[in-house]
């Protein structure tokens, strides 16, 4: 196995820079079985990933259950003590921390958290492997970065926004940055902000994939959604008049990461560590960079695209499990007619 | 649900046969056990909810039971299951009398059109319909160059209209059976006395079918209930969204009190339909004929306009989307660990057809006991069997965790108690199709075996097993194209690595692969299709 292995391909890769962190080779070998419980999306990736770890290390062996993040969470929850699984993976931190909450996951050593800024590992149960951040895809033709406001607040008054600008109120990561507006600011604030927008006439799309290329496109000018949607367009079309902007400590600028955590009951918790240490390796975090275009969670791993690397966002202060709580958020939408 | 169900006979109790009262008793007896035994085992979850709901204190449980949310939710769920079970009726009832009774042309291709959606997972109804109708959908898209308005079907509208296109079969089946085993005769004898067809329909034809009509709009109730995919994409707070919202939240505690309270709900229905369905008795009708009723007349080639307008909505618009899935590009980055691969289909048949096995043995004594007892156990047995019918899988999957990880540590993760949720959640559909193929067993002819020196076990075997065989495949086939098609359990449940057509259609449906859920979905639709096929066949086999 050679680091190319890990290493996506496409326009992106030619421009990568010297990576620093700990690498596969520092680390203990992965010997023995290993059951992880993975959480929702991107599972296809993941399970690659775990296929290359079991290619280096031919006496590891890992035992893949795919669910949902929250029922795999639900799962582990009624489990309890007896459940078969060492390593809890999800896409969503969340389902981590309701996990950590019953005391269910045992502690990581501070050489594996250390590295990860301490947004994404509040504590030693569980630390982030790779993030979405919320951002602003922005069509450099009709916008200049200054023009983009540094606060998610002010976009309803920005003149230059105004019939401009387009959103996905049914994906869910949408819904979970009005999730966080709700918890940063306020239930008034944020309608107020969500019929701001509506009068500002934004338009509608059905995932942010298609905001990204909207803008792209020059439909509109800006738009709200995940950083990874503006890479995929660029990859496609490289030429493409299309930045990222970030905003500044509020929920336009929230970052959701997977995670992970080794589970208390697992009888083997050395193995499930090192596994866990794995994932936070430059070849791993290359590997999310480079095929998702996640955002590394190792300020050594910048993303791809010439974004900030980790240590650089200015992410809102607030717990990630709170954005499960959807349901308010879903009733004003839908009192504000966004849904 | 009902072949052979008439009402010609008057029924003979067993009882009435007083010879050999020893091992006639003692067979009863052991049947009566079995068939309490079963419903116990099926309705064992339930006592997990009870387990989880006394955890959260019944003070809080009873608050949040009677908070004007979960109340909205119940009224939510009450009018939907009002409206997808009227819906049902209409259309199946309509099509069941269209395809059996008038001269419509190409009738054979009409029944299995309008029998196949029941194969199309409603959630990926549910998505295709989303996917056409939403505000940027395919239909919006195709439209938009004429200058047309797509009109956006969320909430209660767009639920209640995918959920009817995807269950009103199970009306159509039971219907249809019941029209097959109608003698025809009686309603031509109405005819001739001057009735006009409305008027011999409701008259003659309508009170022998009604019990057909009512079991098929019973399953449709219940389904109607348990299904989480399609409020859930179409935005409805019906229980098992919210249900769904608070297991998203982490809030166990809450979403059992509300599964509780749909299990309530479920009851309820249960009871209702107790008292609608008429009794049934045992007895044979005459042959029945299968000559055309009613001749359409001038109506006959526009009579095909509903079915296939049907048959557009439920098979040709889904299909299409898959189709537009299958050529449209993923994201941008390789994705991995997805290759299909046809193992996962032999996966998904073996489970099913171990389910359909499974929950044929344990509905006969159920069935058995039912359409020969009066007595009140036994109408208790049968009617718990639909409790886990409505429960939804995500619940049924949890509350078997809990069984799996305490009691049952060597079963859990593996396909035995995998094919146990199949057997809670659809030990139903078995049990109707076979009770009413055992109420249509001449209890004289078992009498004669009897006489004829036989034991219970022979007369059984001999007679009773080969009349109702063709009940019993019927359920095995109704249970095998639902386990075909079932998902929140499965992906609970199974043993880990075992991945079938619908976990793998999760699975890339997940990482946004739109395009890769298309082939297995369609594989999945074409399996159960071909089961579908055959399971009309076995119910004609009577013709």
């Amino acid at each position: 196995m050679s680091f190319a292995d890990f290493r996506g391909s496409g326009p992106f890769v030619e421009e990568r820079p010297v990576l620093s962190g700990d690498r596969i080779a520092d680390l203990p070998d992965l010997e023995g079985e290993l059951e992880v419980y993975l959480g929702g999306g991107e599972s296809g990736l993941y399970r690659d990933l775990i296929a290359l770890l079991e290619d280096v290390y031919p006496e590891f062996n890992a035992l893949i259950r795919g669910f949902g993040a929250a029922e795999a969470a639900n799962t582990i929850l009624t489990e309890g003590e007896s459940t078969p699984a060492d390593v809890f993976w999800s896409v969503d931190a969340g389902s981590v921390g309701a996990v950590a909450d019953e005391g269910l996951t045992g502690t990581l050593p501070a050489e594996v958290v250390d590295p990860v800024p301490d947004e994404f590992h509040p504590n030693d149960e569980w630390v982030g492997t790779a993030g979405r951040a919320r951002a602003v895809p922005y069509n450099t033709d009709v916008l200049s970065a200054a023009e983009v406001p540094d606060s998610v607040m002010a976009f309803p008054e920005t003149a230059e926004l105004s019939d401009a600008m387009g959103w996905a109120p049914t994906y869910g990561a949408f819904q979970a940055f009005v999730t966080a507006m709700r918890v940063l600011e306020g239930r008034d604030r944020t309608e107020t902000w969500l019929r701001g927008m509506v009068d500002a006439g934004v338009s509608e799309y059905n995932d942010e994939f298609l905001v990204s290329n909207a803008v792209a496109e020059g439909e509109i000018a800006a738009g709200f959604a995940n950083h990874y949607y503006a890479l995929r367009v660029k990859a496609a079309r490289p030429e493409a008049p299309l930045e990222l902007a970030f905003t500044g400590g509020d929920a336009g600028a929230l970052v959701n990461v997977a995670a992970a955590a080794p589970l208390a009951s697992s009888d083997d918790g050395d193995l499930a560590r090192t596994f866990i240490h794995h994932l936070l390796t430059v070849e791993a975090q290359e590997f999310f960079a480079t095929r998702t275009y996640a955002y590394p969670m190792l300020p050594g791993v910048p993303p791809v695209g010439g974004l900030p690397p980790v240590d650089e966002l200015n992410p809102p202060a607030l717990d990630l499990a709170e954005l499960s709580e959807v349901q308010p958020t879903l009733d004003l939408l839908r009192e504000t007619d966004v849904l | 649900m009902a072949p052979g169900e008439d009402a010609t006979r008057p029924a003979s109790p067993v009882a009435d046969r007083e010879e050999e009262p020893d091992s006639e008793a003692t067979a009863g007896l052991l049947l009566g056990a079995a068939a309490v035994a079963v419903a116990a085992a099926v309705l064992s979850p339930v006592l997990w909810l009870l387990l989880r709901a006394a955890e959260t204190g019944i003070a809080e449980a009873w608050a949040l039971a009677t908070s004007a949310t979960a109340l909205q939710v119940l009224v939510n769920s009450v009018v939907l299951v009002a409206v997808v079970t009227v819906a049902s009726v209409v259309i199946g009832l309509a099509l069941a009398v269209l395809t059996v009774q008038t001269d419509l042309p190409f009738a054979r291709l009409w029944t299995v059109a309008a029998a196949l959606p029941l194969v199309v997972p409603s959630y990926i109804g549910a998505f295709a319909y989303a996917s056409a109708f939403g505000p940027q959908g395919e239909l919006a898209d195709l439209l938009a160059p004429l200058g047309l308005q797509v009109p956006t079907i969320y909430g209660l509208p767009g639920t209640a209209l995918v959920l009817t296109l995807f269950v009103y079969p199970y009306v159509f089946l039971t219907t249809r059976a019941s029209l097959l085993s109608f003698d025809a005769t009686q309603l031509e004898a109405a005819r001739t006395l001057n009735h006009g067809y409305r008027s011999a329909f409701r008259r003659v034809v309508l009170p022998q079918i009604a019990p057909g009509v009512a079991a098929g709009a019973l399953l449709v109730a219940l389904y109607t209930l348990s299904d989480f995919g399609t409020p859930a994409i179409m935005g409805y707070d019906a229980f098992t969204r919210v249900i769904f919202v608070e297991l998203g939240t982490f809030g166990r505690g809450r979403a059992t009190v509300l599964a509780l309270e749909l299990l309530g709900v479920t009851a309820l229905v249960l009871a209702l339909e107790s008292r609608v369905g008429p009794e049934e008795s045992t007895g044979h009708g005459s042959a029945a004929s299968t000559d055309a009723a009613i001749k359409l007349g001038v109506l006959r080639w526009p009579a095909m306009l509903l079915p296939a307008l049907v048959a557009t909505l439920t098979l040709v618009l889904p299909v299409a989307i898959l189709g537009v899935w299958l050529f449209r590009s993923g994201p941008a980055y390789a994705g991995g660990g997805i290759a299909f691969e046809w193992a996962y289909g032999l996966n998904s048949v073996t489970v099913s057809l171990l389910a359909a096995a499974a929950t044929v043995l344990l509905a006969l004594p159920v069935a058995y006991y039912a359409g020969r007892s009066d007595s009140v156990a036994a109408e208790l047995a049968e009617r718990s069997t639909y409790v886990g019918y409505a429960m939804p899988g995500v619940v049924l999957g949890l509350a078997l965790v809990f069984f799996g990880t305490r009691y049952a540590q060597e079963l859990y993760q593996t396909i035995p108690l995998l094919v146990f949720a199949y057997v809670v959640r659809f030990l139903p559909q078995a049990v109707g199709t076979t009770r009413s193929s055992v109420l249509g067993v001449d209890v004289d002819l078992v009498g004669a075996a009897r006489v004829l020196g036989e034991g219970p076990g022979g007369a059984f075997r001999r007679v009773t097993l080969p009349l109702i065989a063709p009940g019993l495949a019927a359920g095995g086939m109704l249970v095998f194209l639902t386990t075909m098609k079932e998902l929140p359990a499965t992906l609970i449940l199974h043993p880990t690595g075992f991945t079938t057509l619908v976990t793998y259609i999760w699975r890339v449906q997940e990482a946004g692969y739109y395009g890769r859920a298309a082939l297995p979905a369609l594989v999945l639709v074409a399996v159960s299709g071909l089961s579908m096929v055959l399971l009309l066949r076995v119910e004609g086999t009577d013709e």
